[in-house]
């Protein structure tokens, strides 16, 4: 069972503060492009995650466990010539203490869905919205999608690595955010 | 027809003996021509020319299309949902492609993605009214035609089979897409 930090939030905020009064505040959003990519993340808060997923039709219990997630929407486009892999088991995602922070896989969500009883036409609306686990990037091509984590107690930081190479087994282009954060919702 | 006056040169006895091979290699340099086909313009990616997967679905009023009456030209297959936001972008282009060419020329199958007809018709309705599309309600036939995202189109060609995949959404009534799809579908008049 997901579940988003509340109260623990803010002892984490608290605990993290000292550690980044040195470094930038986590941001809710991020953008960077090389000669190679363009990458775009924002985090969703829960009302967001909710007003999407409702508007789809995903029946209420699928749309509260997605609003207990960590939904990140990511943009990528190929800016190179040359083939870059689109494989988010190969990102990794740190607390800036080195914690790992768990992706949540299309598999998983496939079996919660099957648990709830999801309708077919709503489970497929999901998958597309979700980044593709596996597949190359042609020159000139953008891919978007969300991405689904166990929500961090604290700051976390993303390492999107793209591999390249026929078979993507080439060296990867590595691109790494600066903090980030899953926002709450805005005070009612 | 070539004829051996497009040569424009005296031939000697000697070169006029070597003309049937002249002739097999012009003939096979056009037909190389013939079957390669003009060249995609950027962002239209070849395909092994496997054959299309079955689509048969009924558009909002109930009636059915099936991709198999699209033989002998060529059709533009093409996925979508009114929530993606690259969807939304590239429909009007749709709309301003099946304006320049025709359907007797190129099919156009659009397919839209486990929406509601509600969510259909305020989308299409506004963006591209000419248009009609047929509903995957429960998003199987998308997932057997294996895009890679939405928006994503395919173009099959008059033997069913498939020839191309856009890369993301494209601006399909732009010059350079217009004349790509013009020389692709004349060249398939009449074959």
């Amino acid at each position: 069972m997901i579940r988003r930090p509340r109260s623990g939030w803010l002892l984490a905020a608290a605990a993290w503060s000292a550690a980044l009064a040195a470094g930038p505040a986590p941001q809710t959003r991020w953008a960077a492009e090389t000669p190679e990519v363009r990458i775009r993340l924002v985090a969703r808060s829960p009302d967001q995650i909710s007003g999407f997923y409702r508007a789809r039709r995903l029946p209420e219990p699928a749309v509260e466990a997605l609003r207990r997630a960590c939904l990140v929407t990511v943009g990528i486009r190929n800016l190179g010539d040359r083939v870059l892999w689109l494989a988010p088991e190969r990102w990794r995602f740190r607390t800036l203490a080195g914690r790992e922070v768990e992706r949540l896989s299309r598999a998983h969500w496939r079996r919660l869905w099957a648990r709830l009883g999801v309708p077919a036409g709503a489970r497929a609306t999901f998958g597309w919205t979700l980044l593709p686990e596996r597949r190359d990037l042609q020159p000139d091509e953008p891919v978007g999608g969300n991405l689904t984590l166990v929500p961090p107690a604290e700051p976390f930081v993303v390492e999107a690595r793209f591999p390249t190479g026929r078979d993507g087994d080439g060296p990867p282009v590595v691109l790494r955010s600066p903090p980030l954060t899953c926002p709450e919702d805005a005070p009612a | 027809m070539i004829h051996p006056s497009i040569w424009g040169q005296t031939l000697s006895n000697a070169s006029r003996s070597r003309l049937p091979a002249r002739w097999l290699a012009a003939a096979a340099l056009w037909s190389a021509i013939a079957l390669a086909g003009p060249s995609p313009p950027p962002g239209l990616m070849p395909l092994d020319g496997r054959p299309a997967p079955p689509l048969r679905l009924a558009d909002m009023d109930g009636a059915v299309t099936d991709l198999g009456e699209f033989r002998g030209r060529w059709v533009l297959v093409h996925f979508w949902a009114s929530w993606c936001t690259p969807c939304r972008r590239e429909m009007p282009t749709l709309q301003g492609l099946r304006e320049r060419i025709p359907p007797e020329r190129l099919g156009m199958v659009l397919v839209n993605t486990a929406e509601t007809d509600e969510e259909v018709f305020a989308f299409l309705g506004v963006v591209a009214p000419d248009l009609k599309t047929l509903m995957d309600r429960d998003g199987q036939v998308t997932e057997r035609w294996r895009p890679r995202g939405l928006p994503s189109s395919f173009l099959v060609d008059p033997a069913g089979r498939l020839r191309y995949i856009a890369l993301g959404g494209r601006k399909w009534d732009g010059p350079a897409y217009l004349a790509f799809l013009t020389a692709l579908t004349g060249a398939g008049e009449g074959g």
